[in-house]
């Protein structure tokens, strides 16, 4: 076990390399200089001649690719040319934002997702199944974004229900010390973490009702009902614990889908988190931040699937006999 | 043992949460009030000698004081107009001399007096090309700043100008020497002091939420008197749409600009937002490349010829897309000026929209449409060009549309490249485009924009299509250098734009006026075009109409 988690981990640290490798080099080929934003167009050539010089961008594509991973191993992200601070200040103000945004599209998309799931197979092809199937397929074909505006549209400027963006009142909970604080942040939250939820949840739906479908025809549940069981305990405790052991791929899986959605998402509701920052620094050229900005993401990607990588493997003994006899 | 199912579990939660609610408010008076402005853009940095954002420029004023400040008239030549800030008077020692004395009330926000060193520190500070201040070029008449004693500080310019004291007092918000001596000048860039600054004005910095707000508190001693709004809170959005929708939802109180006909429609029809148009210092146009693309020593295949760009200008109705984009809110400029600048006038001599002219003058030239196909052509070759365009100006990319639309009935093929903004403004600089759709946003006075942009002056720099006419050079030197009065410049200025009108090396479009929309519950809301938040000190809420969010304590 020890032996397979050393080489996934060694597997999984040259992949980030590899994206920090690709994203460095991508980013610095585009067209534009992360000299002449659109605020300040009268920068002066002498300007930007010697912000090219301080930051080390005349030097040849290599030399500026040799020095950034020497500091990276030092721990260096370099700094931000438009934020003006260190990459790695910026993120760490960014990630935390990121992270509770995916969290609760986690929770919504897994709960939303099994609770349909369940309900799914339980009414296998009556109308309940056939008209939340279709449902759960048109919403999980929907692009994030442009459920994103609708909920916007609708629940926020037309409803007003909620607010148009941003993360808190800034005028009433500057910070989240109390417990209406604690409800405004949960109030900005709401739009953007549905969003990104609900469209996982209609793919998990899907997936849960045919994990669901499939454990339900197994003997062992046939047995149970011989044994005279509730049709509500072999459901819920025979068949679903069985059908939840694909439920950590997915854990793993949904990582790189909310990160890559949290992108639009955090651009239409105006959340700071990573996503945004990125954006804004690919539109700027901001080449340190974006190569930070993929850094982080695919790190959080490749955890993600190490860890259920691991716990898969740790609850199914058949995975580390194929990966030794391999 | 009590029942803990979830339900309850989830109403108890509930109830701590509600019960946690703090009462909040209780400020009352003249001196309470928030205001909330919605900003598409985020200051890079609140250190005003390096940075040119007008979001900074937006947070700062309140932070940083200038030794004198513009007035409302917006006249930038000679002194009568200026309002003192740190400079409580001042005189002129010499003609080339002019002497400030400080207010000797002022402080910083650390309690230290503000004195003549600092204002020298500060001169420094600007004209130092390790700091490499985007305003250090508009400084380049001062030769010096010295002190004469704590409270006075004298400036000595190369030559008599009109705009010296504009010069003196319009670049430069002082900074705190005793703050910012130690301060390595190649480090001043990304200072930590740029994200939590000192100042000296009616507001003091209280914090900064990258990507979400900015809080500034109001000084109850600021020296010049205390501000009515206690608290101004910049809230930022990615974009101006979301900004105006803000405003709308009542999330915002304030917002600078509203752009387009449809936002300012519905901002002014709502009973709670009050609307207030101001000149606008934007103005949009067509520039042709004059040299050929990336290639400054060979004339442009098309642009080089004179007469072919007079014939796309008066092939041009500039105010049925100026109306179609604009409505109401933008004019046809008489040249590339806009609409705050003082020599603006519509007497000024400019080529006029006539589609037949155009078509004999294209004629003349050789270009006929040969083949039938709508395209005029000559020797084999089509009347075409690319026209550079960014994608990030929504406004832009439609003007482009109808300009291609325009120019098509006219016999001339106009191929659009859409480019991020930082392409956009690469290849402008680099020279590498046919025609470009530009917007300049520019300083209340032509003096420093103008030859920048459209003389010799301004080659490798802002004069992207790099127009020079020896005659316009001459007319600009002697408008900005002996114009000891207004009507001298003038006329100067319009022999100027006369010439550069008749040479025409662009498709002036429009000079926008801009809408600010502000909540009623402000009153004596007064704003100066060049920096609508420069009054922000005087504007107030009446305590009669104070809300909740007003009387917010911390």
């Amino acid at each position: 076990m020890i032996g397979w988690v050393v080489r996934r981990v060694a597997a999984s640290i040259a992949i980030v390399w590899a994206v920090v490798t690709l994203t460095f080099f991508v980013i610095h080929a585009a067209p534009g200089s992360p000299f002449l934003p659109e605020q300040s167009q009268n920068v002066s050539p002498e300007t930007i001649r010697r912000l090219v010089a301080d930051f080390g961008l005349d030097r040849s594509l290599l030399e500026q690719y040799a020095l950034y991973i020497r500091n990276l191993a030092r721990g260096n992200l370099g700094e931000s040319f438009a934020l003006r601070r260190p990459v790695a200040d910026a993120l760490a103000d960014a990630i935390p934002h990121t992270f509770v945004l995916a969290l609760a599209a986690l929770f919504i998309d897994f709960t939303v997702g099994l609770a349909l799931g369940i309900y799914q197979a339980v009414r296998e092809r009556r109308v309940g199944d056939i008209v939340l199937g279709n449902v759960a397929l048109f919403v999980n074909s929907m692009p994030t974004f442009w459920l994103g505006l609708v909920l916007l549209l609708v629940f926020a400027q037309r409803l007003h229900g909620f607010p148009i963006g941003g993360i808190a009142d800034p005028v009433l909970c500057p910070r989240v010390d109390s417990g209406a604080c604690v409800l405004d942040f949960l109030w900005h939250l709401t739009l953007p973490a549905l969003t990104l939820g609900l469209v996982g949840a209609a793919g998990t739906a899907r997936f849960q009702r045919a994990a669901m479908l499939e454990v339900i025809r197994q003997e062992y549940v046939r047995t149970a009902r011989a044994k005279g069981l509730g049709e509500r305990r072999v459901w819920l405790v025979h068949a679903l614990r069985n059908a939840l052991l694909p439920f950590i791929t997915l854990v793993g899986l949904a990582f790189p889908f909310l990160l890559t959605g949290a992108v639009l998402v955090e651009t239409v509701f105006a959340w700071p988190g990573m996503g945004l920052l990125a954006v804004r620094a690919i539109l700027q050229r901001d080449y340190y931040v974006v190569t930070g900005a993929a850094i982080v993401t695919s790190t959080m990607v490749v955890l993600g699937n190490l860890i259920a990588d691991t716990l898969y493997a740790a609850a199914d003994p058949r995975i580390r006999v194929r990966e030794r006899s391999a | 043992m009590p029942d803990l199912r979830p339900t309850r579990l989830v109403a108890l939660a509930a109830l701590v949460l509600l019960a946690s609610c703090e009462r909040r408010g209780g400020c009352t008076g003249e001196h309470c009030g928030t205001l909330v402005i919605a900003a598409a853009g985020e200051p890079d940095i609140l250190l005003p000698p390096v940075s040119e954002f007008a979001t900074t420029r937006d947070v700062t004023e309140p932070i940083f004081l200038k030794l004198a400040d513009l007035g409302l008239s917006g006249n930038t030549v000679g002194d009568e107009d200026f309002q003192p800030q740190l400079a409580e008077r001042w005189e002129w020692d010499a003609p080339t001399t002019l002497v400030f004395h400080l207010d000797p009330r002022a402080r910083w926000q650390d309690g230290q007096a503000v004195t003549a060193a600092d204002v020298a520190f500060t001169y420094d500070v600007y004209t130092d090309s390790l700091v490499n201040s985007p305003f250090r070029s508009s400084l380049r008449q001062i030769s010096a700043v010295t002190t004469r004693d704590s409270l006075t500080v004298v400036f000595r310019f190369r030559q008599r100008y009109a705009e010296m004291f504009y010069d003196a007092v319009y670049h430069m918000r002082i900074m705190p020497a005793h703050l910012l001596r130690e301060l390595p000048r190649d480090q001043w860039r990304s200072t930590p002091f740029g994200r939590a600054p000192v100042g000296d004005g009616p507001y003091r910095f209280v914090s900064w939420k990258a990507g979400q707000s900015i809080e500034l508190a109001a000084d109850s001693t600021f020296f010049l008197g205390r501000p009515h709004i206690r608290r101004l809170i910049w809230r930022f959005t990615p974009d101006q749409q979301v900004a105006v929708t803000q405003l709308l939802a009542g999330d915002a109180d304030a917002i600078e600009v509203l752009i387009t006909p449809d936002n300012v429609q519905r901002a002014c029809a709502d009973p709670k937002l009050a609307c207030y148009p101001y000149k606008g210092s934007q103005y949009g146009y067509v520039g042709f490349n004059l040299t050929a693309p990336g290639d400054t020593t060979k004339p442009h295949p098309l642009f080089g010829d004179r007469d072919l760009r007079r014939a796309l200008v008066l092939a041009t109705d500039r105010e049925r897309p100026l109306h179609n984009v604009f409505g109401e809110l933008a004019r046809v400029p008489p040249g590339p000026m806009s609409q705050l600048w003082w020599i603006w006038d519509p007497e000024i001599r400019e080529l006029p929209y006539d589609s037949a002219q155009a078509a004999r003058l294209l004629t003349r030239l050789g270009w006929i449409d040969s083949n039938g196909d709508g395209i005029r052509d000559k020797d084999g070759r089509e009347l075409t060009f690319r026209l550079l365009v960014p994608t990030t100006s929504a406004i832009r990319r439609q003007y482009a549309r109808l300009l291609q639309e325009s120019f098509r009935t006219a016999g001339v093929d106009v191929q659009l490249d859409e480019v991020d903004f930082s392409v956009f403004n690469e290849r402008a600089r680099a020279g590498r485009f046919d025609a470009l759709l530009n917007v300049w946003n520019t300083d209340p006075t032509p003096s420093s924009g103008f030859p920048q942009t459209w003389t010799k002056a301004g080659f490798g720099r802002s004069n992207y299509g790099r127009y020079f006419n020896p005659q316009v050079d001459q007319l600009v030197d002697r408008a900005v250098s002996s114009a000891a009065n207004r009507d001298q410049a003038r006329r100067a200025w319009r022999s100027a734009f006369d010439l550069l009108n008749q040479d025409a090396p662009g498709i002036f479009l429009f000079a926008t006026e801009n809408v600010a929309a502000v909540n009623k519950r402000f009153a004596d809301v007064t704003i100066r075009p060049d920096s609508w938040l420069a009054l922000v000190r005087s504007w107030r809420v009446p305590p009669d109409r104070l809300t909740d969010r007003d009387r917010v304590e911390r």
